[in-house]
């Protein structure tokens, strides 16, 4: 009951916020962009008090304010959770708490890494590819072919990297066959192509693979087997433990190794990509198309070419995500449509095009399924509500940011044309 | 050839092609549903199409049905109801087929059964367990599969045999299937004084990590997974990956893990689950049950056959031994037959006590014994050595069919 109270509280004066700071925006000839979700952050944590004094501040705003009220919000809903129900685990236990965390953050990597692949044809090309899950069930397949079936025995870096190479070549071919028409004005209605054509790219490797491999669930075998050790030798608690499949710190925290060597490998790769955009000529060019594909041809960038690179390498993402995780899951022809619904849900949450927002809207929703998986009262409904949680954050954010946490606005004629 | 015995020959052909004996065309056809995409049990629906095509075969080749050869058409449900509904329409208005067999996931028997019963259409569900599919006492839904609550039961009496268990974790799909199957368990295991927490998931979920660490939290003394398809196999090696796997906690692991392979290469820290298993241990076979299991080894290449595998192949000769003992493809003539029927099957000698001619209430049954074969053999197995299968894995409950005592891997 007081959680609902507080929560109700919190909506509306929310609602209020929300309201009347893009009111007070409006009144002053300002940018709006930001302000609904400011006024609703400043009235769900501090209520009136909060929308008064942003109110009188008008138009003094900083995104430092904008998250420190979001932080502020969530601490609030935490600790009114914590009052509401003292006997749940979340509330009870600080390395059950830990643990979610923890896998909230990693499962949440590597979800905004796949997404990140999905941001970035769409920055580029201005195409939502709907075989961005295919290209995620490739890269899984293909180390299972290349380490289990083509060459029994061999490294797993060998199959993950020739996943990579197989997507990138695929996502490359697809490009130069079926989406040039719509750079040159052959097609009328190019937003309905892009769709269209990437869905039939979907289908076609879904059953592809279906009628040439069988749909009967594969795993590869884990890359990484810990030893078994544990520091120190006669702690209490353990810092650290490793068994043959997973890690433990301070006997509360496990992470397995499938998922931990993922994660890893993801930043490692995000790293990667952010030096190949923001330091090398092909990089930059990448991102000149991004912002203005005029400006960047009249410099000398071809972005046809561009085009292609950016469909591949958001392919190749995708398929890295599949390389990683198929020691973790088992595999089968429709294994990507949930990750694909996931990356949707996600590069919409960070902002359509943006690949920070992409990243961090994936840890966002990896942090509040786990938050919700552990914490809600109900364990029969905890899991089933796993596909909810992060629609719920969704839904928050476009009503308060239309454009997504970190979104830019685009013009609907884009689409890869010049 | 005498006047007389043309004159005969005449009447008796003329008799026969009047009656619908005739009336059906060549092929016979029968629905064969199974899943054979996700999020439906691939494993399972690919056993049971594999099955149902044998039994195809086998029919054929021994001179088919009111002198046609039969053709299964095999449908894929992906285990939702929605499709399982529109597969049945398909057939009985597109494919032309006189009865259906097969099926395996309970949501799709549930919302298929009203279509087959509306067009009149003889089904006999192989491999749903929900109550309701024959609670609805509906005149040509049949079912060898063991209903829900019975096939529960077998679960947690086995629970209880065990010492030491106080508290169980159940992970169940939140399907017709699962719900009702873990509340049923929930409330056998009450009966012992053991405590329940259930956990219930989408079907087609991957990521197991947050419930599996609420669950390791809960420090269960067991778990039990009343989950299909691929969700059984993530769900285990999560487990084990987190420490509270087959080979930490006694474990009953869903019963797609009786396909050997697949379950050891999804499900490699597998050893010591529990698997639930539908029919006697293979040194027990029926005739008929070891001419299929060796003819279904040989197709598939698999060292052990599959009781959904068995009961796909049984709903279908079933259909067929109907049909002929009912000289037409009349669905109320069949029907008919199969309330009189005494079939020989892979899984015994299968017969239905209980329809249109006896209510189950007269023997103090409840209604979802409708039409339901009561003799099903259900029976508690465990994996005791790496990549072992489950036809060779040791039978550990009841005491009927036992063949050697289980490893408590706690103990």
């Amino acid at each position: 009951m007081l959680f609902f109270g507080v929560v109700i509280w919190m909506i509306v004066w929310s609602i209020i916020g929300s309201i009347m700071i893009k009111r007070r925006y409006l009144a002053r000839d300002l940018d709006t962009s930001n302000a609904n979700f400011m006024g609703a952050m400043a009235g769900a944590a501090l209520g009136p008090v909060g929308i008064a004094a942003l109110w009188s501040r008008t138009p003094t705003k900083s995104g430092y304010l904008t998250v420190g009220l979001g932080l502020l919000t969530v601490l609030i809903v935490a600790v009114t959770f914590s009052f509401a129900d003292p006997e749940n685990i979340c509330v009870t236990s600080g390395g059950f708490v830990a643990s979610q965390f923890v896998n909230g953050l990693i499962i949440g990597i590597i979800y905004g890494f796949m997404a990140l692949g999905l941001s970035l044809i769409f920055s580029i090309l201005g195409v939502v590819s709907f075989a961005h899950g295919e290209f995620y069930m490739i890269g899984g397949m293909s180390v299972y072919y290349i380490t289990a079936v083509w060459f029994p025995g061999v490294s797993p870096l060998i199959g993950v990297m020739g996943a990579c190479a197989i997507a990138f070549v695929l996502g490359a071919v697809f490009e130069r066959l079926m989406l040039t028409p719509m750079y040159h004005g052959k097609i009328d209605r190019p937003v309905e192509y892009g769709i269209l054509v990437t869905f039939g790219l979907a289908f076609t490797l879904q059953y592809f693979v279906q009628a040439t491999a069988g749909a009967n669930p594969v795993k590869v075998q884990r890359y990484l087997s810990f030893p078994r050790w544990q520091f120190p030798e006669d702690g209490d608690p353990v810092w650290i433990k490793t068994s043959r499949g997973s890690l433990t710190l301070f006997d509360q925290v496990s992470i397995s190794s499938p998922r931990l060597t993922a994660a890893l490998t993801c930043i490692f790769v995000l790293l990667a990509l952010l030096y190949l955009l923001h330091r090398t000529w092909t990089g930059k060019a990448l991102r000149a198309v991004s912002q203005d594909r005029e400006g960047a041809a009249i410099a000398g960038i071809n972005p046809d070419r561009m085009n292609m690179l950016a469909f591949a390498l958001g392919g190749m993402i995708a398929a890295l995500a599949g390389a990683l995780l198929v020691q973790a899951f088992s595999w089968l022809p429709q294994v990507g449509a949930i990750p694909a619904m996931r990356s949707f849900v996600i590069v919409v949450l960070g902002g359509l095009g943006s690949l920070p927002g992409a990243f961090l809207g994936g840890i966002m929703v990896g942090m509040v399924e786990a938050a919700g998986t552990g914490c809600v009262p109900d364990a029969q409904k905890a899991a089933s509500y796993i596909p909810a949680y992060g629609m719920i954050v969704l839904t928050l954010t476009l009503l308060l940011r239309p454009t997504g946490m970190f979104g830019r606005r685009f013009a609907s004629s884009t689409h890869g044309q010049h | 050839m005498t006047n007389f015995k043309l004159l005969t020959a005449t009447a008796v052909g003329a008799i026969m092609a009047s009656g619908s004996v005739f009336a059906a065309d060549c092929p016979i056809k029968i629905g064969g549903m199974a899943p054979l995409s996700a999020p439906g049990t691939v494993v399972g629906g690919e056993a049971m199409r594999d099955a149902m095509l044998l039994a195809e075969a086998d029919i054929n080749a021994a001179g088919g049905v009111l002198g046609c050869d039969i053709e299964v058409v095999i449908g894929d449900t992906e285990g939702l109801p929605e499709k399982g509904t529109a597969l049945m329409e398909k057939f009985i208005t597109q494919d032309g087929v006189v009865a259906v067999g097969g099926g395996y996931h309970s949501s799709v028997g549930v919302a298929s059964k009203d279509v087959a019963n509306a067009r009149g259409v003889p089904v006999v569900f192989a491999e749903t367990w929900n109550d309701t599919i024959t609670g609805d006492k509906q005149k040509y839904v049949f079912r060898i599969a063991p209903l829900s609550s019975w096939a529960s039961s077998t679960i947690w009496q086995y629970v209880l045999t065990i010492p030491g268990i106080k508290k169980v974790a159940i992970l169940t799909e939140n399907t017709d299937y699962g719900i009702p199957a873990a509340e049923e368990t929930k409330a056998g295991l009450a009966t012992g004084g053991i405590e329940t927490s259930v956990y219930s998931i989408d079907i087609g979920t991957q990521d197991y990590a947050g419930i599996v660490e609420r669950i390791k939290a809960d420090r269960p003394d067991m778990i039990i997974t009343l989950a299909t398809g691929e969700a059984g196999y993530n769900f285990a090696q999560q487990a084990a990956d987190a420490g509270i796997g087959p080979m930490d906690v006694p474990f009953v692991a869903s019963q797609v893990s009786l396909e050997s392979k697949a379950y050891w290469e999804n499900v490699p820290d597998g050893n010591y689950a529990f698997v639930q298993r539908i029919g006697v241990p293979e040194s027990m076979f029926t005739d008929e049950g070891k001419a299929f299991a060796a003819a279904y080894k040989e197709k598939t290449g698999k060292g052990a056959v599959e009781s959904y595998a068995m009961e796909a192949y049984d709903s279908i000769a079933i259909l067929a031994q109907a049909i002929n003992e009912a000289g037409s493809t009349d669905g109320d003539a069949i029907v008919a037959a199969l309330e009189g029927i005494q079939h020989n099957g892979t899984l015994g000698k299968i017969f239905f006590p209980y329809g249109t001619g006896k209510a189950p209430s007269e023997d103090g049954h409840g209604d979802e014994w409708w039409h339901q074969w009561p003799d099903v053999a259900l029976t508690m197995i465990q994996y005791q050595e790496e990549g072992e299968n489950s036809g060779e894995a040791t039978i550990v409950f009841p005491d009927a069919y036992k063949t050697g005592d289980a490893i408590i891997v706690t103990e």
